[in-house]
């Protein structure tokens, strides 16, 4: 499945590459905005339905309750303080460098939101370490799986709700549907909020 | 974030008022579902020149700070997940 994931990715890239700096033959719009949302939606509608279906994991879901909220706020803390300590090693501003990191992967929302607060240069930076979150997550997430099936929530960060979602349930199984999302949802839901609190402190 | 989660909570009662649970293996439907999801994802990546550009100037930067980011994040769950014996 990976190398048909890769495959995808690349000849993605190379395609809206292509179509964005020579000619505009479709319009962006159409391929990540109602392609994505479509094949997003379907999607999520399906791998619910793989799990409805699987009783086990339903009740594993139960078993583990409430308590699988703890999973996203440890990855927004682990994420911080890597951004603090990126920071100091590479010695840029370490607010800079923590707002960057608390992006969770959704470098659509840090990037800009990093570069408004911090200036341009900084959201240069949130975009591409966010980005790279995301592109981390699928590319080693044949090999993530094998340590800990928490270990891919981990790295997706903020994207375990959407674009990374799919691959991590994909390799980690149904059960991890919930877990995954719910991490995704709560980084999402918080990202906005460390990021502005985090440049107050600046 | 709300359609996501509509489809999502739509497709788990589904699938949890389905009669006939043996018969469906739906990981070939999902398969041909992630790889246009993916590729539409790539189309968005290399179509967004900021996004090339900024990898361009502060690749080195950002690879730091991700790399710990994630490892501290890791570490944390792991911990944690020991902490509250999740399964």
């Amino acid at each position: 499945m990976i190398k048909f994931i890769l495959t995808a990715l690349i000849f993605g890239t190379v395609a809206g590459y292509l179509n964005n700096n020579f000619g505009n033959l479709i319009a962006n719009g159409w391929v990540s905005g109602y392609l994505f949302d479509f094949s997003l939606i379907l999607l999520l509608f399906f791998m619910g339905f793989a799990f409805g279906l699987d009783r086990e994991a339903v009740v594993k879901l139960r078993r583990a309750g409430l308590r699988i909220l703890i999973i996203p706020f440890s990855i927004a803390l682990g994420s911080i303080l890597g951004g603090l300590i990126g920071g100091l090693i590479l010695r840029i501003d370490v607010f800079a460098s923590m707002a960057a990191s608390a992006g969770y992967g959704w470098y659509t929302l840090a990037g800009p939101l990093v570069g408004q607060l911090f200036g341009v240069e900084f959201g240069a930076l949130g975009f591409a370490v966010n980005f790279l979150r995301e592109l981390l997550t699928i590319v080693t997430i044949s090999l993530t799986t094998k340590i800990d099936k928490y270990v891919p929530i981990a790295f997706g960060g903020a994207t375990s709700m959407d674009t990374t979602l799919p691959v991590i349930v994909r390799y980690c199984g149904s059960e991890s549907l919930i877990t995954a999302f719910s991490s995704g949802f709560t980084l999402s839901l918080i990202a906005p909020f460390t990021i502005t609190a985090i440049a107050t402190l600046a | 974030m709300l359609y996501l989660t509509v489809s999502l909570v739509a497709g788990i009662l589904f699938g949890f008022f389905w009669k006939d649970k043996r018969h469906l293996d739906l990981s070939k439907v999902t398969s041909v579902i992630i790889v246009v999801l993916i590729f539409s994802m790539g189309f968005t990546i290399g179509s967004n020149n900021d996004l090339l550009a900024s990898m361009h100037k502060i690749g080195i930067n950002a690879v730091v700070i991700v790399s710990l980011s994630i490892f501290f994040s890791v570490v944390f769950v792991k911990a944690v997940r020991k902490m509250v014996k999740l399964e």
